[in-house]
């Protein structure tokens, strides 16, 4: 994982790009890649490429990036993992290619020369990359299946300008902070901001599984190559009888887990007390990585209590061999580090401290690099949308299709129990959201819904943010084609939204703020490929026992058992009572801490001008 | 492509020169293979270069409309062009009803708030929107809710006439040998008060006695201007020249020392490049488009509102340094070929998305 970035003066109008400002970015990324940084600039200096090195293959020099062809036709600067790099080296080999280092970059450019655009297609991991093709005068970006990696970007119309992270192209000192109102309502929608937005009208990600190429016409508009949508759709036409469905999780994870392995340096993992990441260390060591180091987070607050997860993940790490550090996190610490999680944070976050303090762990036990068992739920059915979304479709889909209902209800009902509304916002939403699976999952992973946004924000402003973000459209675009199983439509959702826009991101800046790579098995394309017909067949609790018992010793019966009541995380009152003013000093639910968190980080990212969060939330 | 344009060639002004440009270049481009204009006004003879036709416009608004859609709905049109913002309700019409591809054109101030639903629903619909600056382009995309790869900025040109010379004639004709003399040209509109000329007379009582100004241009805002001047005591330091030819416009910016707008509604400032590529140095503010004519500084000095005087008193010490060298770096940065190559780009683009 490293922090890569570059300026395109793609239009002949436009001065050359300055060296100075592309070091600026670069450097604003310097927790990405303290191994080693590197500018590069093409003949006629109209393209800069830099990088923020943190090594994993091939850790000596040759590897530095931007790396040139051996001819000097293409350069590129990379950052991720491809996990089927060996076989990819292996088949260009064969062909007569010579590589010169043992690392993935250089096999991008080889493949690259030899298949085109269309080399994004081979490519098993997470990356995201930019190829100069001097030939051809062009720049080609690309972004994994998920959109585990970032990239952002930020084009003027006379010069594009790229990086790994928003404040790192903020940093350069050329980029608007102009603001974008569909990043700040979606912000406010969801809990993160949805891609491609970002908080920054001129700066938009670009979207998982999409190219874009740039030349001198101007950037074209990112082509998808793949679509999680199609792949489950797929797997739906020929669904696994439930018999195969066990050994075929089992089969797919171990591959996918054994892939993720592929390092130069130690990969260490995540251990707590659930399913998935006491899957990832069995059939870690099932892989041959019998002594791995797992950390586990413990809380001050649970010590002695049923809620202490240290306890059952010390049974597992025992059980596989593991070298087990249970990091134990307080209050003051939380407090301490606060600064320095805000200003790690990309783009605002409601979430991702538990990753800050676990990535923190593990750089403390000296690993580079650690397996997460982050994204299990969204792919084995795990999340209680799985259960809920359908139900609400049956239930409260055909009076929510009727028009104009669910708003005369909410208006009948704010005049009539004022408190009830204001105390249960979605309740209400199940009468004009729960009518289309795009309503629905916003009835789930809404943090506030539409009708709520202008108690907090300007009300002009709400509305043209919403115009803008179309938050149901975009929901909706990601269901096409349809997925054919209320499973497959759930994980897409839950995949393509929430997991990306809120799991990953926070993934990354929590991880690399520590220089820790997160490495996610459960995040795959070639495994979802494989699960895709099994997904569709999955009945409620199915995914989770085919994962527990996937390693050759199965995991504890304590930890499938305990997995169903779930664990609390002290993390959640910490971040309320920073959010809250010392007389709100009272009990309050999930959803109103959660909101009141995500107010103050937004407070803590420039104001956006029209927006009235820098005053006193309405909360 | 059927270019609806509210004036093109026979017509006056920026956005009259800049559609001539654009749609000579188009007539070029692969994939056009006719361009048809219907502008609504053409007061002035013109000569049409190959590959163009142009109409004569309609009566009125209606009989505009009603002819733009029957040459829409007549033809195989392929492409239609929208030269303003103001007629793009009916180039979305025309586009839909004849199933062709919307490339819209924006210029300046008039793009840059929210023109209203029926005019942002149209421009969205657009397959492509060219812009003539980077700010014009932010502004859009403020307003608009389009994809940004669609909204393309295609810088105005400058024409070949306009080369460095000697103009000691002229000076001589105007009284201005020995003179330091600074330049705008500007039409003098009560609603186009941004240019800034009254910035310049304002600076001149502190430039030294041998600074005289020169302004070309007519409007209903000269006789307040001229009053201004005399207000300030620096009238005998103020030419009011009118409108003028293009041999004497050429003549103007070879002759000037300094060619100075400090405007802060420039949508592009077409002007700053012809006094640069004549070989005159050019000073505006960086205020909207006026940063890409003086490519933020890189070709002329683009100052902040608060610096111009300093500025002005600066350049008017460093003086023209090498007009061949200025000339030929506008001519590859905003010269014709370089406008008609981007011109053919975007629209291959276009043809083939």
């Amino acid at each position: 994982m490293c922090g890569i970035n570059g300026i395109f003066a793609f239009h002949p109008s436009a001065a050359a790009p300055s060296r100075d400002e592309a070091v600026r970015i670069r450097d604003a990324m310097q927790a990405r890649g303290p191994d080693g940084f590197g500018l590069w600039s093409n003949a006629s200096g109209r393209c800069v490429l830099a990088h923020r090195r943190l090594s994993f293959l091939d850790l000596s020099e040759r590897a530095a990036q931007p790396m040139l062809s051996t001819d000097g036709k293409l350069a590129v600067t990379y950052n991720g993992e491809i996990y089927n790099f060996p076989a990819l080296r292996e088949e260009l080999e064969a062909q007569g290619v010579v590589f010169r280092t043992t690392s993935d970059t250089e096999a991008l450019m080889h493949l690259y020369a030899r298949d085109g655009q269309a080399m994004v297609r081979k490519l098993r991991g997470m990356f995201t990359f930019g190829i100069w093709d001097e030939t051809r005068q062009g720049l080609f970006l690309a972004r994994d299946p998920y959109g585990i990696k970032p990239l952002y970007i930020a084009n003027d119309g006379w010069t594009l300008r790229f990086a790994s992270q928003v404040r790192a192209l903020l940093a350069g000192g050329a980029v608007s902070r102009d603001p974008e109102g569909a990043g700040v309502v979606g912000f406010h929608l969801w809990g993160s901001v949805p891609e491609p937005f970002t908080l920054y009208r001129d700066i938009r990600a670009l979207p998982a599984g999409h190219t874009q190429w740039i030349d001198r016409a101007g950037p074209r508009a990112p082509q998808p190559y793949i679509h999680l949508a199609s792949i489950l759709a797929d797997g739906a036409r020929a669904p696994l009888p439930a018999a195969q469905i066990a050994p075929e999780v089992r089969d797919a994870v171990k591959d996918s887990v054994a892939a993720h392995l592929l390092a130069d340096v130690e990969v260490g993992v995540f251990l707590s007390a659930g399913v998935d990441s006491g899957a990832m260390l069995g059939l870690m060591r099932d892989a041959g990585c019998s002594n791995a180091t797992a950390i586990t987070l413990s809380f001050a607050e649970f010590r002695g209590t049923s809620e202490d997860e240290a306890p059952l993940a010390a049974l597992v790490a025992q059980k596989y061999g593991a070298k087990h550090i249970v990091r134990t996190v307080g209050e003051a610490e939380f407090r301490a580090d606060l600064p320095a999680i805000l200003a790690a944070m990309d783009q605002p976050s409601m979430d991702g401290v538990n990753t800050w303090f676990v990535a923190k762990a593990a750089r403390e036990a000296g690993l580079k690099a650690a397996i997460s068992g982050l994204g299990g739920d969204e792919l084995l059915a795990g999340y209680a949308s799985f259960r809920d979304m359908p139900r609400w479709r049956r239930r409260f889909g055909a009076l929510a299709a009727v028009p104009g209902l669910g708003a005369l209800a909410r208006g009948v009902m704010n005049a009539a129990l004022p408190g009830f509304v204001r105390a249960n916002p979605k309740a209400l939403g199940m009468l004009e959201y729960a009518g289309s699976w795009e309503g629905a999952y916003l009835l789930r992973r809404g943090l506030f819904l539409p009708h709520e946004l202008p108690a907090l924000m300007d009300r002009d402003f709400v509305a043209e943010g919403m115009r803008r973000l179309r938050p149901l459209t975009q929901l909706s675009g990601t269901l096409s084609p349809d997925p054919h199983s209320n499973n497959g439509r759930v994980c897409v959702l839950e995949s393509e939204h929430y997991m990306r826009n809120q799991l990953l991101r926070d993934a990354d800046w929590a991880g690399m703020a520590h220089s820790l790579e997160i490495r996610t098995p459960l995040v795959d394309i070639a495994l979802l490929r494989r699960l895709a017909p099994a997904i569709a067949a999955l009945k409620p609790g199915m995914g989770k026992a085919a994962l527990a018992a996937a390693p050759s010793i199965a995991l504890p019966a304590q930890i499938v058992s305990r997995a169903k009541t779930g664990f609390g995380v002290p993390t959640r009152a910490w971040m309320a009572a920073a959010a809250r003013t010392n007389r709100e000093d009272l009990a309050e639910t999930k959803g109103l801490t959660s909101r009141r968190w995500s107010r103050k980080v937004l407070e803590t990212f420039v104001p956006p001008a029209g927006t009235a969060q820098a005053g006193s939330p309405a909360l | 492509m059927l270019a609806l344009v509210p004036d093109a060639f026979g017509g006056r002004g920026g956005i009259a020169q800049y559609n001539r440009y654009f749609l000579t270049a188009a007539s070029t481009a692969p994939g056009i293979e006719q361009v048809e204009i219907l502008p609504r006004h053409a007061p002035d003879a013109f000569t049409l270069p190959p590959g163009l036709r142009q109409v004569a416009p309609g009566e009125g608004r209606i009989g505009y409309i009603l002819q733009a859609l029957s040459m829409a709905l007549s033809g195989k049109i392929g492409v239609i062009f929208c030269g303003h913002i103001n007629l793009v309700p009916l180039a979305a019409l025309a586009a839909r009803l004849s199933r062709s591809k919307l490339v819209v054109q924006t210029h300046g101030i008039e793009a840059w708030g929210n023109p209203g639903k029926p005019y942002r629903r149209a421009l969205e619909s657009a397959d492509l929107v060219l812009c003539v600056s980077r700010y014009t382009r932010a502004q859009v995309l403020s307003w608009a809710a389009i994809d940004p790869e669609r909204v393309v900025v295609v810088p105005n040109t400058v024409g070949p006439m306009f080369t460095p010379g000697d103009a000691s004639d002229l000076r001589t004709q105007w009284g201005l040998t020995g003179k330091r003399v600074l330049l705008t040209v500007a039409r003098m509109d009560a609603r186009e008060r941004y240019k800034g000329h009254e910035r310049v007379i304002a600076s001149l009582p502190s430039l030294p006695g041998d600074v005289v100004y020169v302004v070309l241009g007519e409007g209903d805002d000269r006789a307040r201007l001229e009053a201004f001047a005399r207000d300030t005591e620096v009238a005998d330091r103020v030419l009011f020249k009118g409108g003028v030819g293009r041999d004497v416009l050429i003549e103007s910016y070879r002759m000037a020392d300094l060619y100075v707008m400090p405007s802060t509604g420039e949508g592009f400032g077409i002007a700053f490049l012809e006094a640069m590529a004549s070989g005159t140095p050019a000073l505006g503010l960086a205020v909207g488009g006026a940063t890409d004519a003086l490519c933020d500084g890189a070709l002329g000095i683009a100052a902040t509102e608060e610096d111009f005087h300093a500025a002005l008193a600066r350049q008017l010490v460093a003086g023209k340094s090498d007009p061949l060298a200025l000339s030929a770096a506008v001519a590859a940065r905003f010269g014709s070929e370089t406008f008609t190559a981007c011109t053919r780009s975007v629209l291959k683009r276009l043809l083939q998305g």
